[in-house]
């Protein structure tokens, strides 16, 4: 029987230049704290010898384009690639430096994909899509020297309109869970990115976060009371900029009714950042 | 409705440094046959990214394009 071994949700731009460039040195410090945090948590994390590390996040229209945008998708096959951007500014920046190919646990991603299909969820499977900041800044936060666990990405759209619901995300999260309980495996999960930025995906408002909504999310989690995070709407993530907090609904159905721990909580104006574990074991 | 080749267009001049080169060079000739509004057209020519980003153009694309800047 398998086991859910670890469970965690942090911010995913781990860059500090980034936010030296964007807000000044008091972002640059506050996400240098945020990345011992995450060092610590990664240490916590390899020391369970999880077979496989569930990577919940999404894209920021690096893989998919604007062609066909997949609401859940599971990477399958044996390898993926970090993305390569060129000139890259912003935060594809977070990639520069990091190892260029990492191991799937293709059994598990395999698994996740059928038994969904079976049981009523329609994933999208890419065998070649690569891994932007938002999956590959944590991990190499959180492994620093040591290698990855095989990894199982899972995209979900967060960006393009529209959207899967809160509520779906939570029961893929519950399925993944499920798959993981009937196989051999012991498996760490991560979700990434979402505190609030970007409200309504607005250029103009580029620079604002909702605090107040951020905190009301870190108490819920902390009581774990999963309901009304399930009962978000799209409408309300948009308006706050809590698009990514999508990510971690599918992590708290795979780790429901367990209470979150803060390990990090920061608020920064340009965006709110944080890092939370579950106890799962 | 054009967002989706707003949106196109976004991505390639992400990602595709040839094309992002001939948009610098010559933007009117570049989108002359893409489907696109007079007002998205106007925007592109202008490289009005928060008139892009109203009409509709993903905000991850618009910050992230390197050279043009937003």
């Amino acid at each position: 029987m398998g086991r859910l071994v670890y469970a965690a949700a942090m911010s995913h731009v781990l860059h500090p230049e980034y936010y030296e460039k964007n807000v000044g040195p008091s972002g640059r410090r506050m996400v240098e704290a945020l990345i011992d945090v995450v060092r610590d948590m990664g240490r916590a994390m390899l020391d369970t010898r999880p077979d496989a590390l569930v990577v919940i996040a999404d894209d920021h229209l690096n893989v998919f384009s604007f062609d066909a945008v997949p609401a859940l998708c599971v990477r399958i096959g044996r390898w993926v690639d970090r993305m390569t951007q060129d000139d890259a500014i912003e935060f594809d920046r977070a990639l520069d430096g990091l190892p260029a190919r990492y191991a799937l646990h293709e059994d598990l991603a395999n698994r996740i994909l059928e038994r969904g299909l079976e049981e009523g969820f329609d994933f999208a499977a890419s065998w070649s899509a690569p891994l932007d900041h938002a999956f590959l800044s944590p991990v190499a936060t959180l492994c620093g020297d040591r290698p990855a666990p095989p990894l199982i990405p899972f995209w979900v759209n967060c960006f393009v309109a529209p959207q899967p619901t809160p509520r779906r995300c939570f029961a893929a999260g519950r399925h993944i869970a499920r798959v993981i309980d009937e196989g051999p495996w012991d498996v760490a999960v991560i979700a990434t990115g979402g505190l609030s930025h970007f409200p309504e995906l607005s250029l103009a408002r580029m620079g604002q976060s909702d605090p107040a909504f951020d905190r009301r999310i870190v108490r819920l989690l902390e009581a774990g009371d999963h309901e009304p995070l399930s009962s978000l709407t799209i409408k309300e993530l948009h308006e706050t900029g809590s698009h990514e907090l999508l990510n971690w609904l599918v992590l708290i159905g795979a780790v429901s009714p367990a209470r979150a721990r803060v390990r990090f909580f920061g608020e920064m104006g340009r965006v709110d950042l944080a890092a939370l574990e579950w106890d799962v074991r | 409705m054009s967002r989706y080749d707003v949106n196109v267009i976004l991505y390639r001049l992400k990602k595709d440094a040839e094309f992002r080169s001939r948009f610098q060079h010559d933007a009117r000739a570049l989108l002359a046959d893409a489907d696109l509004t007079d007002e998205e057209r106007g925007a592109f020519l202008s490289w009005d990214t928060r008139r892009l980003n109203e009409l509709g153009g993903l905000l991850h694309l618009i910050v992230s394009i390197p050279h043009l800047g937003h």
